[in-house]
């Protein structure tokens, strides 16, 4: 065993960091700080990954041909950590982690060519359609349905969940080809422009005032044969190596030390009794036990970076990531809540330039506030903490 | 010992809850964040007509003389829906304070319940978290045959639609003083703001205001008391519209959880969910257990009344947290949108929480008393 960093990423962390400094503008980051609510504003999302771009920075988890740098898994760690520490905007996670890894992967060489390198450009938003009314928790029985009719598919059907549709051109969908066979078998990986005929996008209002998820309702959408990525039928495999290849993100982490940073300030700037909260023992303990809990996240995330041979299945090690992480989001989130006391129930406008300014109210207030709400979500999407926790107790321990 | 309602008590919550489940549905209730005030005119006629705003006032005063037991009834039902009126501001925190002014105020009590006057506590300072004690920095001074009221408040909740305020500050040689302003005074400056629940609040910048000797309520210990008594009132009626609220969260999500089908079968199905089920039946019972015990120590001396009222929002508030954040839980993605009543129970629960002082402050209340 050799729990030592490798020498090269204190340096590489100095590189990212003096870096990011240089290139993040101060609006995008202090939108982010003050604003952030659960996801990146998109378009900020899209300007800072042209930014990225130019040093080859916006995809370098990808393989060198492609355009990644041929960064080890800790560098890629350090990169995202530095990024998110600094308040730097995600970027589209739906083009970057999620359909680009499978394009390069699986896709046609005229798919590489006309979509990885918008995708490494930021030149538009994806949308993710996967989750449907009915068929949240139990994915493999979803609906929506692609006929073959010469040469396009049609599409009917609906999404849900999709963030950011709206803004979306295009986005990758799974839908049913075939009806006969066992759920899993029948459902293909398709690419489709969300400016087709057909298409309707619905903002659904949520719970912290904002409105970035949405219902996307496929009538007739028309589709070419060739949007399907690789075989027809093969939808789930790829969906699964999506999110497979994503195993540590579920966890958190970045958002988890940044969070946990924000609460630590302001328990240093929120008065009681003349003494800073961060100077009273309840309080005191809050956040020690919080610190304990990232501390051990941010380990277990290691191992798995580190390609530790685990004793138990892979599957449920990533579980263990997403039941730690969304728990602890939700737990800090709550802290800041009560850091911030009455203050933290105030509701904030939607539009951005309606925003107050006004020095009685610290000035994470309103990120601190709107996050903790959407943080509820946190235990649901990809895959609720229940779901994960059958998982774990059948590919652990085969219960 | 007897813990079923009286008959005046189920005529009261059977009209509340008729005239409460017809009138703030979901959607009427999120159609008026876009009012200015937040004020729903119509529901504050009806308050006035069922006698709601009476009910706290001493019969000698022009009141029903209601208990605090029959105010908690009222507020159940009303936390049911997540209403998010001034009631408790005006009719349980204003009428109390203005009942028990050194000289009452009936003119005003008058206006109250015939629903033309409401009332908002202008009491919150930057920096003090619930606290509330001397000195502070609201000041009240002589100035010609009256004072002069200047200061920061911050979070008045209910103040944007108030026709009244009820201002405290330190005047020299008294300490504590409660002061009644008119709302529309020149000398404050006004930010006003909705609140998660979608009730309004305001911070009101005193730029010397004056007013008139008569405006004073009640100075020194006996406004202290006065406003302890008020807040405390308050706090309890809240109390109640939390148990109100996690108690329809229960009925809302048990008819979900047999309604909702995943893999093959309602959802309720899965014991995962039902033991998550359970935990939350568990924590609203004693959460109404928690409310009983408060209200039997509501008339007793200032300490027993806080102290007990305190465990009481400890155990209401911990169950508030667990019960708001499982129902969305049990909703899935559907219970983080607006579109579902589980959400607005959420917010609704929190707001009462950091409203009446957080879990944080009951516990070091309890811890010192």
């Amino acid at each position: 065993m050799d729990f030592q960093f490798d020498d090269n990423l204190v340096e590489f962390r100095q590189m990212v960091r003096e870096a990011v400094k240089q290139d993040l503008p101060a609006d995008i980051r202090e939108g982010q700080r003050r604003f952030g609510g659960n996801q990146s504003d998109p378009h900020d999302s899209l300007t800072w990954t042209k930014i990225l771009a130019k040093r080859g920075w916006s995809v370098p988890h990808w393989p060198v041909e492609y355009g990644g740098q041929n960064w080890s898994p800790m560098q890629l760690f350090v990169f995202q950590d530095e990024l998110t520490r600094a308040f730097a905007p995600d970027t589209c996670w739906g083009g970057t982690h999620m359909c680009g890894p499978v394009i390069y992967t699986f896709g046609s060489e005229a798919q590489k060519e006309r979509f990885l390198p918008a995708i490494i450009n930021g030149d538009f938003y994806w949308a993710q359609g996967f989750s449907e009314p009915g068929n949240g928790s139990d994915l493999a029985n979803l609906r929506t349905s692609a006929t073959r009719k010469g040469d396009v598919y049609v599409v009917n059907g609906q999404k849900i969940w999709t963030s950011c549709a709206w803004m979306a051109e295009w986005g990758f969908f799974l839908v049913r080809t075939d009806p006969t066979v066992k759920p899993q078998r029948g459902i293909s990986f398709l690419l489709i422009n969300m400016k087709s005929p057909g298409i309707t996008v619905r903002r659904i209002p949520q719970i912290n005032g904002e409105a970035e998820l949405c219902e996307v309702f496929l009538d007739n959408v028309e589709v070419p044969v060739e949007n399907m990525v690789g075989e027809e039928g093969a939808g789930w495999t790829y969906a699964k190596f999506l999110l497979d290849h994503e195993r540590t993100t579920s966890s958190f982490i970045y958002f988890n030390k940044r969070d946990l940073r924000i609460a630590q300030d302001i328990a240093a700037n929120q008065m009681l009794d003349g003494v800073p909260l961060s100077k009273h023992p309840r309080f005191q303990g809050r956040l020690a036990q919080l610190e304990a809990e990232v501390t051990a996240l941010e380990w277990s995330v290691l191992r798995v970076l580190a390609n530790e041979q685990f004793q138990y299945n892979e599957t449920a090690a990533a579980s263990v990531l997403k039941v730690a992480g969304s728990r602890l989001q939700q737990t800090i989130s709550e802290l800041h809540l009560d850091l911030l006391g009455a203050q933290s129930i105030r509701q904030f406008p939607f539009e951005v330039h309606d925003r107050p300014n006004s020095p009685l109210w610290p000035d994470v207030t309103e990120n601190a506030n709107q996050r903790a709400l959407i943080q509820r979500a946190s235990t649901i999407y990809g895959g609720t903490m229940q779901v994960q926790k059958n998982i774990i107790a059948k590919l652990a321990f085969d219960l | 010992m007897d813990f079923n309602y009286s008959d005046l008590q189920r005529m009261l919550l059977d009209s509340a809850e008729r005239f409460i489940t017809e009138h703030f549905t979901l959607e009427h209730r999120r159609s008026l964040r876009d009012s200015a005030n937040g004020l729903d005119e119509v529901a504050w006629a009806t308050f006035a007509e069922l006698g709601w705003l009476a009910l706290a006032i001493p019969e000698d005063l022009g009141g029903l003389g209601g208990t605090q037991a029959d105010i908690a009834v009222l507020a159940a039902a009303t936390g049911g829906k997540c209403v998010s009126q001034p009631v408790i501001s005006t009719a349980v925190l204003g009428t109390h304070i203005l009942s028990g002014a050194t000289a009452p105020r009936t003119e005003l009590l008058e206006q109250i319940v015939g629903g033309a006057a409401r009332i908002a506590l202008v009491h919150g300072e930057p920096g003090e978290r619930y606290a509330g004690a001397a000195p502070r920095a609201v000041t009240l001074t002589a100035d010609g045959d009256g004072f002069a009221i200047s200061g920061q408040k911050l979070l008045a909740l209910d103040a944007p639609s108030a026709t009244h305020l009820i201002v405290s500050a330190m005047l020299e040689g008294e300490g504590f003083a409660l002061v009644l302003v008119e709302a529309d005074s020149a000398g404050m400056s006004v930010e006003n703001y909705p609140l998660l629940d979608g009730s309004r609040a305001a911070d009101i910048r005193f730029e010397t205001l004056r007013v008139h000797g008569d405006a004073v309520l009640a100075t020194g210990k006996k406004a202290e008391a006065l406003l302890m008594e008020a807040l405390d009132r308050a706090t309890l009626a809240r109390l109640a519209q939390s148990v109100g609220s996690m108690e329809e969260i229960l009925r809302i999500c048990s008819a979900y959880l047999k309604e909702r089908q995943q893999f093959g079968q309602p959802i309720g199905k899965f014991q995962a969910l039902q033991h998550i089920m359970a935990d939350m039946f568990v924590v609203t019972h004693q959460a109404r257990s928690a409310l009983y015990q408060a209200l039997a120590h509501a008339e007793l001396s200032a300490a027993e009344r806080s102290r007990a009222l305190s465990l009481a929002a400890i155990t209401i508030g911990e169950a508030g947290q667990l019960v708001s954040r499982q129902g969305i839980q049990l909703h899935g993605g559907y219970g983080v949108t607006d579109e579902y009543e589980i959400s607005h129970h959420y917010r609704y629960l929190l707001t009462l929480e950091k409203i009446s002082g957080d879990l944080d402050y009951h516990m070091s209340r309890v811890g010192q008393a």
